[in-house]
C-alpha cells in the first residue's frame, strides 16, 4: 500500500516535470498510461469512456503518403499519354494504334545513344513499370500492426525462423512418443540434401520481401538444416522442401531422353549433336544388342589411338553393357581427342535411359554427364603458344 | 506491515514442511513395504521433486458478462480479478524464487530478498507476489485500453515459448536480435511514421547476446526514451532501477517463463474479452 502510493506520487511529479520540459511535445497515445490501476481511493483519476480508435498518427500518415503518391502516378500517367501522341505524331503514324514497341523503335531512331550499358539510354515506358509499386499499409486504422513479428522490422524473416522452431519441437515430441514405445525412428525414411540445395539468399530476400544480412541468412541455414537431420525429419519432409530448390544439373540428368523403338521392336535413343570442342557428333544407341559399334562406318579401328578408344569404351564398362548395347555413331569436325570425347558423352547421355537412378546418381558422381565446355585456349603475340614463352637469355 | 509479511511468510512455510512431512513418511512406508521392487521402477523421480512446469490453476475462463463499463474503471483496484491469479504456491512450484549465485548479486535488489541457501540466492516471493499483481494489473488496463503490448526475451532457449505466447493473445513478440533505434528512430526503420507499443513486457533483461549495457537489454533504455512503460522480471544480477514495474523472480527456468507467460496471455485475453463485450454494447 505504502510503496504504491509512493510510487503515484512519484509518477505525478515525474508526468508535471515531463510536461514542463516537452512544452512542445505531442502525446503519442491520449488514454492514460500514466495512471494505471491504484488501491488508494484518495487519487482521483479522470476516466474516459472506451472508443474503437479510427485515426492514429501512423494511419494518417499513411493515408497521406498513398494520396501524394496516387496523385503523383496520375500526373506520370498524363504526361506519359501526352507524350506517346506527340512521339506518334512526330513519326507521322496513328497515335490511338501507337504501342510501346512502336515507343521504343522512335526513340531508339530519335535519340541515338553510343552509351553501352542499355540501362543509361534514354527510354519512355509507363510509369507503373518506372517507380516501384509502394508497400501497403502493414497496421489497422488504430495503428496495431497485423504481424505477430512486426516490431523485428523483418517479420517474414522471423516467422520462418519461428515456423522451424516449432516443426523441431513437434519433431522432439513425436520422437518421444515413438522410443516410449520402444520403437526406434525409420532410418531409411530420413531425409538427405543429397541433389539439392538451400535456397539462396536472394531467393529467401524475394520471398520474404526484405533485405537479409549474411548473419541472418546463416542463422536460417543452421535451423533448417538442423531440422533435416532430425531423426524423425520425414514427417515435415513439405515444409523442408518448401526451402530446397534441386541442383540444376542434377535435374536435367534425371529427365532421361525419350525412347524409341525400331519395327523389330528395339529400344534406341538418339542424341543429336553432342559437344567436344569442335567436334560435334550425332549418337544412337540400340538395346538391346549384342556389342557392335560403327562410328562413320568403321568399327572401332576407326580410332588409332588408345586413349581414344578407351575413352568410348569407358562409359560402357562403368555400367557393364559392353556387349548388350549396340551403338551407331556418325561424328564430324575436330580432332582424334575431341571425336572421342563427342562419342563418349553422346554414349552416356543415352545410356540414362537403359540404366536405374542409382547408376545414373553413379555416373554423374564419375563426371560422365558433365558437358565439357573446354575450349582451346588462344596464342597470344609475343608467345610462343597459348602459354609457353619464347626462349630468353638476360646476356 | 512488515508483521503481516513475516506472519505470512512463517504461516507458508510450516504449512510447506507440514504437507511434505507427512507425504514423505508415506512414501518411506511404502517403499519398505512389499512393493519395494515396483515401488523403486514407478517412483524413481517423485512428483514432488520434478521441475516439469505444472498448468495454472483456478485461473477463471469465463468473465462474468457484467459489460458495466464502471466496473473497470481505473479507481477499482482490482478490476480483472489479477490478486487471485497469482499464489505463491504456483511461483513456488515454478521455481521462481531461485536467483543466481551469491556473487552476482545487484545492491539494488537486495531489498527483494529473502535470504541465501548454499551460495544461492533466494527471491522473496511475498515482494514477487504483490509486484507481479501490480504488474498484470497495468497490462490488463493498457490491453482493455486497446494499447499495444510486446513481448521481449533474449534467451534462446524461451524464445518459441514467448513467440506464442504473443500470438496466442494476439498481440507482438521480438525475441530476436535487438537492433539500435527500433524505437528512437522507428520512422527511420519501418520507413514510415509507426505506432510503437505501449507497453513492452520483458521476461529477461540479461543476456549475453547484447555486448552494450553490460548485458542489458537494449529495450529498456530505448523504452525509458520514448516514455514507453516497461514491466520486466529482474533476476537477482540485474539492475530494477531503469524498469517501470519489476517484478523479481527467475529469468532463465522454462517452468518459471512458462507461468509468466500464461499469467500474462490470460489477463491479456480476460481484457480484451471484456473490451469487446463493452465494444459491442456502446
Amino acid at each position: 500500500m505504502m510503496a504504491l502510493h509512493r510510487l503515484f506520487n512519484n509518477l505525478a511529479i515525474s508526468k508535471l516535470n515531463t510536461s514542463k520540459i516537452l512544452s512542445n511535445f505531442v502525446p503519442r497515445c491520449t488514454y492514460g498510461l500514466n495512471n494505471v490501476g491504484s488501491d488508494d481511493p484518495d487519487i482521483e483519476i479522470i476516466e474516459k469512456k472506451i472508443v474503437e480508435e479510427k485515426t492514429s498518427l501512423a494511419m494518417r500518415a499513411y493515408l497521406q503518403r498513398a494520396t501524394q503518391y496516387n496523385n503523383f502516378m496520375e500526373q506520370q500517367t498524363h504526361e506519359y499519354n501526352v507524350g506517346k501522341r506527340h512521339l506518334a505524331n512526330m513519326m507521322g503514324v496513328d497515335p490511338e494504334t501507337f504501342t510501346q514497341t512502336d515507343i521504343d523503335v522512335a526513340i531508339d531512331y530519335l535519340f541515338p545513344s553510343g552509351l553501352y550499358d542499355p540501362k543509361a539510354r534514354p527510354l519512355m515506358k509507363p510509369p507503373s513499370e518506372v517507380f516501384p509499386p509502394k508497400k501497403d499499409a502493414e497496421f489497422d486504422e488504430s495503428g496495431r500492426p497485423f504481424h505477430v513479428f512486426f516490431y523485428t522490422g523483418k517479420p517474414n524473416f522471423y516467422l520462418i525462423l519461428h515456423n522451424i522452431a516449432t516443426k523441431l519441437s513437434e519433431l522432439n515430441k513425436f520422437e518421444d512418443s515413438l522410443r516410449k514405445n520402444n520403437i526406434l525412428p525409420d532410418p531409411d525414411k530420413k531425409l538427405t540434401s543429397l541433389g539439392s540445395q538451400w535456397l539462396s539468399k536472394e531467393d529467401l530476400e524475394k520471398l520474404t520481401v526484405e533485405k537479409l544480412s549474411d548473419h541472418e541468412y546463416k542463422n536460417f541455414v543452421v535451423a533448417i538444416e538442423r531440422l533435416l537431420k532430425h531423426p524423425c525429419s520425414y514427417k515435415s519432409g513439405e515444409f523442408i522442401s518448401d526451402y530446397q530448390k534441386p541442383m540444376i544439373s542434377t535435374k536435367a540428368i534425371i529427365e532421361s531422353a525419350p525412347v524409341e523403338y525400331t519395327k523389330d521392336g528395339r529400344a534406341f535413343v538418339t542424341v543429336k549433336d553432342c559437344p567436344r570442342k569442335d567436334a560435334r557428333a550425332d549418337v544412337t544407341v540400340y538395346y538391346p544388342g549384342t556389342g557392335k559399334l560403327s562410328i562413320n562406318g568403321k568399327g572401332i579401328e576407326f580410332f588409332d589411338d588408345i586413349q581414344a578408344r578407351e575413352q568410348i569404351l569407358f562409359p560402357l564398362l562403368f555400367t557393364d553393357l559392353v556387349d548388350k548395347v549396340d551403338i551407331h555413331a556418325t561424328v564430324r569436325g575436330g580432332g582424334v581427342s575431341g571425336k572421342a570425347g563427342a562419342i563418349r558423352f553422346g554414349i552416356s547421355w543415352s545410356l540414362r535411359s537403359f540404366v536405374d537412378p542409382e547408376t545414373v546418381e553413379r555416373m554423374r558422381i564419375a563426371g560422365l554427364l558433365q558437358k565439357d565446355y573446354r575450349r582451346r585456349e588462344r596464342k597470344k603475340p609475343g608467345q610462343a603458344r597459348a602459354r609457353r614463352k619464347f626462349t630468353w637469355k638476360k646476356r | 506491515m512488515k508483521d503481516s509479511i513475516s506472519k505470512t511468510k512463517l504461516f507458508y512455510v510450516t504449512q510447506f514442511f507440514s504437507s511434505e512431512v507427512n507425504s514423505t513418511e508415506i512414501r518411506v512406508g511404502k517403499i519398505f513395504g512389499k512393493n519395494l521392487t515396483h515401488n523403486l521402477k514407478t517412483r524413481i523421480c517423485p512428483s514432488f521433486l520434478s521441475t516439469f512446469p505444472k498448468p495454472q490453476l483456478d485461473v477463471p475462463q469465463d468473465v462474468p458478462s457484467v459489460s458495466d463499463e464502471s466496473k473497470y474503471k481505473l479507481s477499482n483496484p482490482d478490476a480483472f480479478d489479477v490478486k487471485s491469479m497469482v499464489r505463491i504456491k504456483n511461483l513456488f512450484e515454478a521455481g521462481v524464487h531461485f536467483g543466481h549465485t551469491e556473487g552476482t548479486l545487484d545492491d539494488r535488489m537486495k531489498q527483494y530478498l529473502y535470504g541465501n541457501r548454499l551460495g544461492h540466492l533466494i527471491i522473496d516471493l511475498n515482494h514477487t507476489k504483490r509486484l507481479l499483481q501490480q504488474a498484470l494489473n497495468v497490462t490488463a488496463h493498457i490491453s482493455y485500453r486497446g494499447g499495444v503490448i510486446l513481448f521481449l526475451c533474449q534467451s534462446p532457449l524461451n524464445c518459441l515459448t514467448v513467440e506464442n505466447c504473443a500470438k496466442e493473445c494476439g498481440e507482438f513478440a521480438h525475441t530476436r536480435y535487438w537492433r539500435d533505434g527500433m524505437f528512437t528512430n522507428s520512422s527511420r526503420i519501418f520507413k514510415s511514421e509507426t505506432r510503437l507499443p505501449d507497453l513492452c513486457i520483458v521476461l529477461n533483461t540479461l543476456s549475453s547476446t547484447s555486448k552494450n549495457n553490460s548485458g542489458q537489454h537494449s529495450v529498456l533504455s530505448d523504452a525509458a526514451k520514448m516514455l514507453i512503460p516497461t514491466i520486466a522480471i529482474v533476476d537477482t544480477d540485474a539492475n530494477p532501477n531503469i524498469v517501470t514495474y519489476p517484478v523479481p523472480g527467475n529469468d532463465d527456468t522454462p517452468s518459471a517463463i512458462n507461468l509468466y507467460c500464461d499469467l500474462f496471455k490470460n489477463v491479456i485475453l480476460k481484457a480484451k474479452k471484456v473490451r469487446k463485450e463493452i465494444l459491442d454494447k456502446n
